[in-house]
């Protein structure tokens, strides 16, 4: 897929003197493999990001998440392969490229004895923020994320969701080229989701690469975005929400039983998981009939049945052969 | 963005967080005027049996308590790089524009004025609170004071590489303040240690203090008094800057207290 995005950027007439030349993708990864140990956590990854776009990246924990954006951020060195951000090496130029990247890494970050407003200037100040444009831009960054009545309250006075919101604060307030952020709602509350939610697609539209690393589907789906799935350190799909839904969502009907799954409903095209089956079909509401109609005195130990329709659960469960809804609750 | 810019960032940031720690001033700077107070009596007789008949016994007890609380800086740059990890800010600092150098200096400047300012308050304030009297030139004792500050932010700073957890970190620095302080001189004088410790003492940067402290206070000597104490010093902490480099790894991955 990345491979297909890049050709598609070839101009189909050979360059005059005059064309403007195609500026670099905002981040653009290639092969990109590392272990810990026997343990690989990324597996030859391709992955472009073209500015003013926004990548979920989605996957169960230990897929590779975090090592993707960790390399991507110059904080792991891969063991092959390299990372382009807006053109610039990392591996070469990781000052340069350093400059160009906002992170929010997993843990919320931040110096809990220090006011919300002395935070974000620290880290405004090390990304070459100072005077009146830093001043301006923490009050619109603050603004933006609901700080701005909390600049002065320490970071240890604030709510699990307050925190969290500086955390981000502090990732794009120096208006990066490329947004990085690794679980960005882990533990947030309904507002400052919203909110989160809110500055992402903000921060594309102002032109900023959005890599949105989450195992929460729904948030992939409201914002929108492109979608790499990860798996095993494998980027394994890659493409916009429908294109990937059209391609490899399925429907599926799907039956919990209390006990073993009677011999009726293992009918072609299921998959028993325990004391569930899965029947992937293009008419749920057919198999359904025929399925309960062949269980006969089986149908006592049915306790659920539910129809599949095709969404990103289902490619990711089409794609990895696992569900993600059942490794982590949606975000409240 | 220069370096020195983005270094002065670190260092106001530092002290931002320093001025948060209220009890790191209560040991650096109380707790060792109690202490003089309550043990300067008890040194006046030793210092005069050993020939110093003008003493009170601040001669000793000042200087030996001001070395002996400023080993709490190494307590204070291991804290400093550990509650990184406690906080989890170390990533976004490492993601951020500074470099290596300028995170470690910039975390190790602001600890090295500390150091200098608590010798030099405790100092004064033995002249003033304790009637020490610096039989030698005074302004000798600033070279001597700035090498070993600088000498145990560098041990701070090995420690820190050397340690996986901030518990690890704070028992080596506390065992070094009360170990190197005893066989150092710094508890009791030199004269009064056993033969082993006497022959050790000159591995610990206490000793090298005491002895420059010494040879100004006590002895009356100049520059010339503190010239070997600062090379041995500065030696030391060429060490521990060797070793800092050697072993000190920004991605690896420590526990933190916050």
């Amino acid at each position: 897929m990345a491979q297909l995005r890049r050709q598609a950027r070839v101009p189909s007439q050979p360059p005059a003197t005059t064309t403007t030349p195609t500026p670099p993708p905002a981040l653009d990864v290639r092969g990109v493999r590392k272990s810990y140990g026997a343990t690989v956590a990324l597996d030859g990854v391709d992955l472009v990001v073209e500015p003013g776009t926004i990548v979920g990246l989605l996957g169960r924990n230990g897929a590779g998440k975090t090592s993707l954006v960790s390399v991507v951020a110059g904080l792991l060195r891969p063991d092959a392969g390299r990372v382009l951000v807006d053109g610039v090496d990392i591996a070469h130029e990781p000052r340069r490229a350093r400059a160009l990247i906002g992170l929010a890494p997993q843990d919320t970050g931040v110096y809990l004895p220090l006011s919300v407003r002395d935070n974000l200037r620290f880290f405004g100040g090390l990304s070459d923020l100072h005077g009146r444009e830093r001043a301006t831009r923490i009050e619109e960054v603050g603004a933006a994320l609901m700080l701005d009545e909390l600049m002065d309250r320490r970071a240890r006075d604030l709510s699990g969701g307050e925190r969290r919101r500086l955390h981000t604060a502090i990732a794009v307030l120096h208006r990066p080229r490329l947004v990085l952020l690794d679980e960005p709602t882990t533990g947030a509350d309904v507002q400052t989701r919203r909110e989160l939610l809110r500055l992402v697609t903000n921060l594309s539209r102002e032109g900023s690469a959005v890599v949105y690393s989450t195992h929460y589907l729904q948030e992939i789906e409201e914002l929108g975005a492109g979608v790499a799935l990860i798996d095993h350190g494998r980027i394994v799909a890659r493409g916009a929400l429908d294109e990937l839904i059209r391609q490899y969502g399925s429907s599926a009907l799907e039956l919990s039983f209390t006990g073993a799954v009677p011999p009726a409903a293992n009918v072609a095209g299921s998959r028993v998981t325990g004391t569930t089956v899965r029947i992937a079909t293009d008419d749920p509401a057919a198999t359904a009939a025929l399925v309960l109609g062949g269980l006969g005195a089986g149908a006592s130990s049915l306790c659920s049945m539910e129809i599949v329709r095709p969404t990103l659960e289902s490619v990711f469960t089409t794609l990895t052969g696992q569900r993600l809804s059942r490794e982590v609750e949606p975000a409240a | 963005m220069s370096s020195a810019r983005r270094l002065g960032t670190i260092v106001a940031h530092e002290l931002r967080l320093a001025r948060h720690d209220p009890v790191s001033i209560m040991v650096l700077l109380v707790f060792p005027v109690i202490t003089i107070a309550f043990l300067k009596p008890a040194f006046r007789p030793a210092l005069v049996e050993g020939g110093f008949t003008h003493a009170n016994g601040a001669e000793h007890v000042v200087p030996g308590q001001a070395v002996m609380s400023a080993f709490f800086i190494v307590s204070l740059v291991t804290f400093s790089f550990f509650s990184e990890h406690g906080w989890a800010t170390w990533d976004r600092l490492r993601a951020s524009r500074a470099t290596s150098f300028e995170i470690i200096a910039g975390k190790s400047l602001p600890r090295i004025a500390i150091g200098i300012a608590q010798l030099g308050v405790l100092l004064i304030a033995g002249v003033v609170l304790f009637g020490l009297h610096i039989r030698g030139n005074g302004f000798a004792l600033v070279p001597l004071i700035v090498t070993f500050s600088v000498c145990l932010v560098l041990l701070g700073v090995a420690v820190t590489a050397l340690c996986r957890t901030a518990q690890e970190a704070g028992a080596f620095a506390y065992l070094g303040m009360v170990l190197f302080g005893a066989i150092g001189g710094a508890f009791v004088p030199f004269d009064l240690l056993p033969a082993w410790a006497r022959a050790i003492a000159p591995l610990t940067p206490t000793y090298w203090a005491m002895r420059g402290m010494r040879s100004v206070v006590l002895d009356g000597q100049g520059l010339g008094g503190v010239g070997l104490p600062c090379a041995a010093l500065a030696g030391m902490g060429i060490v521990f800057a060797f070793v800092a480099r050697r072993r000190l790894r920004f991605d690896e991955t420590k526990s933190g207290w916050a």
